[in-house]
């Protein structure tokens, strides 16, 4: 069994978005809900994480001040949606991200420390698709870039690979490490032709010195498990087989699941576990075990908090 | 949808007594396929373009280069010599989509666009249009694609435009087409969001239905 940390504070869910949005503080509830219910004693044997407000200069290792500022002022003066009717926000929503934030680094600090193996982060709001200085799709801080710059900066990390398993592309972390060789960017996702946000086409390769650094696989709708693991061995094992990262960051969305209607594409329980089986392989063999998941997205909410249980005891081992 | 939002305005042109040499140079040097050709008083006298240039040279493989006379032939090409004076023009007020059948007819790549005195404005070239159509398509915007289908009668467009509204979602652009089952259409709403599970449900209700992508191709057209 490794040790497998949890990162969880009822803090997070303090952003409301409003009744029948989608990205709801009941994703997080349930997920908990399901981990105590579990047999076992799985949260028991998590290493549990409290949240933190992160220091904005780590915010700033990805996200314009500008950004920062127009976030905590929008909260400050009661604003209901920052810059698209997508993005809902309350008075506490740049808090409850600045505590997301502040977690992960922990997270990733008790794990460079060895103090724990790796880890799940059980965070809202999401983070994929959130630029350097654009917030979009429920997304504003993005997490797992901040996670990379911050292994990179604070634990002089050199090669970090980053597996995106949300059923929509991460434009985001793409954008930001799209010239930077040191950080290795593969997506799955359904395609953009039908899918949001409209990019990560198999031809974006990257930039400059980080050309071929990125790698984007996409599913036509309608198709599920066999051709995930199809691209997933042909695409994702081969790069990492030669990029060996240093340490994994996954950015686990759940919303490519058959019963999430978010999307069209249909995997099923099981092609989930395999994945993330496969992934905690890869780091065994490439990253002695070090692997930090972050939540994205997932927007059916029983099976959400069946996934991630499934994702934890991956992380666990037996 | 008129040429002159849509065309580009800093032209680089070229003067009829210079080299075709020259005119590859420039051509190279900003990445351009057509140069109008102007005189002193920006009047559009035709169109070179990197196709005329290459049809005036010899052949890499012919040896004629090393001859002196015909080198000497070849240097004194001037622009004049090789370009289009039969050229199509357009006005700022024609429309994006007289250009888009007109490169579609003749097989030409850009037209010099002028006004009604024959001076120079701009240029519209295949590059343009892509981006107008892009552009047009909403898909310089994070958006979501929708395929329904829908009965082939007045008013559903209106309904289904209707109930994405009612949802606070922007339409980046709708496209229609022609479903393989008599009376029916298909349509293909791009929304402006990443929350469509909602419309979604809303539309299935309205009696609409989601139209697979993957079912959806071109061998299930009728022929025409």
């Amino acid at each position: 069994m490794r040790k497998t940390g949890f990162l969880y504070d009822e803090r997070f869910l303090l952003h409301q978005t409003g009744p029948e949005h989608p990205e709801s503080p009941e994703r997080l509830l349930a997920i908990y809900r399901e981990l105590e219910d579990a047999d076992a004693g799985l949260l028991s044997r998590l290493i549990r994480i409290k949240a933190r407000r992160a220091e904005q200069r780590w915010i700033e290792i990805v996200h314009s001040i500008k950004l920062i500022f127009r976030f905590e002022e929008a909260c400050s003066w009661g604003m209901k949606e920052l810059d698209h009717p997508d993005n809902k926000i309350c008075r506490e929503s740049f808090e409850t991200a600045m505590l997301a934030v502040g977690g992960i680094l922990d997270t990733v600090d008790l794990m460079m420390k060895g103090e724990i193996d790796n880890a799940f982060c059980a965070v809202r709001p999401p983070g994929h698709h959130a630029e350097v200085n654009r917030v979009m799709g429920f997304c504003y801080f993005n997490n797992v870039a901040i996670a990379a710059r911050y292994l990179r900066d604070k634990w002089k990390v050199q090669r970090i690979g980053i597996v995106d398993f949300d059923v929509h592309h991460g434009n985001g972390t793409q954008n930001i490490f799209e010239d930077d060789p040191s950080v290795f960017y593969y997506s799955i996702h359904e395609h953009p032709s039908f899918a949001y946000p409209g990019t990560g086409r198999e031809f974006e390769k990257g930039s400059g010195e980080g050309y071929g650094f990125t790698l984007n696989s996409p599913v036509l709708p309608g198709q599920g498990d066999t051709e995930y693991k199809g691209l997933l061995q042909r695409d994702l094992f081969a790069a990492f087989g030669w990029f060996k990262p240093e340490v994994i960051l996954v950015s686990a969305g759940f919303d490519a699941h058959i019963d999430d209607d978010m999307s069209d594409i249909k995997l099923s329980t099981e092609c989930f576990s395999w994945i993330m089986e496969n992934i905690v392989g890869m780091a065994d063999e490439y990253s002695s075990g070090r692997v930090i998941s972050i939540l994205e997205g997932g927007y059916a909410v029983d099976r959400l908090a069946e996934l991630v249980r499934n994702h934890i005891e991956i992380l666990l081992g037996d | 949808m008129f040429i002159d939002k849509s065309m580009t305005r800093k032209v680089i042109t070229i003067r009829p007594e210079a080299g075709i040499i020259e005119a590859r140079e420039k051509m190279d040097k900003h990445n351009i396929r057509h140069l109008p050709v102007v005189d002193e008083d920006n009047n559009v006298l035709g169109i070179i373009s990197d196709r005329d240039i290459r049809s005036a040279l010899p052949s890499v493989f012919s040896a004629s280069l090393e001859e002196p006379a015909e080198r000497e032939r070849i240097l004194g090409l001037t622009v004049g010599d090789v370009m289009t004076e039969d050229m199509i023009t357009f006005t700022p007020h024609d429309t994006l989509t007289d250009a888009l059948l007109m490169m579609h007819k003749t097989k030409k790549g850009a037209f010099p666009i002028v006004d009604w005195d024959g001076k120079l404005k701009g240029i519209i070239s295949i590059r343009d249009l892509i981006r107008a159509f892009i552009n047009v398509m909403g898909l310089d915007q994070p958006g979501t694609l929708l395929c329904l289908v829908a009965e082939d009668k007045v008013g559903q467009m209106k309904r289904i435009v209707d109930a994405i509204t009612e949802e606070g979602i922007s339409i980046g652009s709708i496209l229609t087409a022609r479903h393989w089952d008599e009376g029916k259409r298909a349509v293909f709403p791009y929304l402006l969001t990443v929350n469509v599970t909602r419309v979604k449900r809303k539309l299935q209700d309205m009696g609409y239905t989601l139209l697979d992508p993957m079912e959806w191709s071109l061998e299930g057209l009728p022929v025409i």
